[in-house]
């Protein structure tokens, strides 16, 4: 076998062992593997390591507080500055509004409507 | 979706902190175990932060069309790869395709509960997907160690389903030889 067929049987077997393989498929790879030893060895290890994936896949490392405490700050942070934001974008809206009512530039009530 | 996880992200997408913080306590879990796995425990820290800060900003693009947590894994994982892709010289230690010989000995034990329980095995098989491809490792560790689907790992890894499940039996190969290859792995 080449490079690339080695390959492709590797794919194959790990296919084979991950239980992803169409009836027909599964038939000739276990052909493979009763004919060669080394390919029956090769799914053995493929088993092993799918079932540890499957393991570690189990467990939940335990977040970092610092994590969560950053994202929340930050969160805050953001939110305030919107907020601050948007207040005085209100007020300036507003100190507009008054300057031009001052000046008779627009009747009240006529919102939008300036001469 | 739940309705709870939709009502809590449309109440973050106003600027609501504390229903931002219930997805973040939520949901902290997952995005640090795939940051973990994808990355590595030292990188997973300042990525997960990262991810957050992306979904803070970005929530309001968040529709419900799909979950919330196929969202929250798709800006995780590419957060993650974004972070591999920074680091090019990791590139030259990928797993060639073309490999001059096959793993025959992979020793992670003869009982898979008992490995489950060896920390040096779990040690060696999250070091040995530091060598498999970015993408592959990101399809890998979604598919074997998340359960998703390989529908839900398109999705999630914006690819075509037939190229999700290439990724994840390049992935499988590639970390099968580089366990073999890690030292002592062969003699045992």
């Amino acid at each position: 076998m080449n490079g690339s067929n080695h390959w492709e049987t590797l794919e194959k077997i790990g296919a084979y062992a991950a239980s992803e393989l169409s009836p027909e498929e599964a038939r000739e790879v276990e052909q493979t593997i009763l004919e060669d030893p080394e390919a029956l060895r090769m799914a053995e290890s493929y088993l092993r390591m799918i079932a540890l994936m499957g393991v570690i896949g189990e467990e939940s490392p335990e977040v970092p507080q610092a994590v969560i405490d950053y994202a929340l700050r930050q969160a805050a942070l953001s939110a305030f500055f919107r907020q601050a934001e948007s207040f005085f974008a209100g007020v300036g809206r507003a100190y507009l509004d008054a300057f031009v009512y001052y000046l008779h530039l627009r009747l009240p009530g006529a919102a939008g409507q300036g001469i | 979706m739940t309705v709870e996880d939709q009502n809590l992200a449309a109440k973050a997408a106003d600027g609501d902190v504390q229903a931002f913080a219930q997805l973040v306590h939520g949901y902290s879990g997952l995005v640090y175990r795939v940051a973990v796995r994808i990355l590595n425990t030292r990188e997973a820290q300042d990525a997960s932060q990262e991810v957050w800060i992306r979904v803070w900003r970005n929530i309001r693009k968040f529709r419900g069309e799909s979950a919330f947590s196929t969202w929250l894994y798709k800006i995780t994982v590419n957060t993650c790869l974004s972070v591999l892709r920074k680091e090019q010289a990791r590139e030259a230690r990928e797993v060639s395709d073309e490999l001059t010989y096959l793993p025959v000995n992979i020793s992670i034990e003869d009982d898979p509960e008992t490995a489950a329980l060896a920390a040096e095995r779990r040690g060696e098989l999250l070091h040995a997907l530091e060598y498999v491809r970015a993408e592959h490792r990101a399809a890998l560790v979604l598919r074997h160690m998340e359960g998703l689907s390989y529908a839900e790992v398109a999705q999630i890894l914006e690819v075509p389903e037939g190229t999700a499940k290439g990724w994840v039996s390049r992935g499988r190969a590639s970390l099968l030889v580089a366990l073999s290859r890690q030292p002592g792995e062969g003699s045992r």
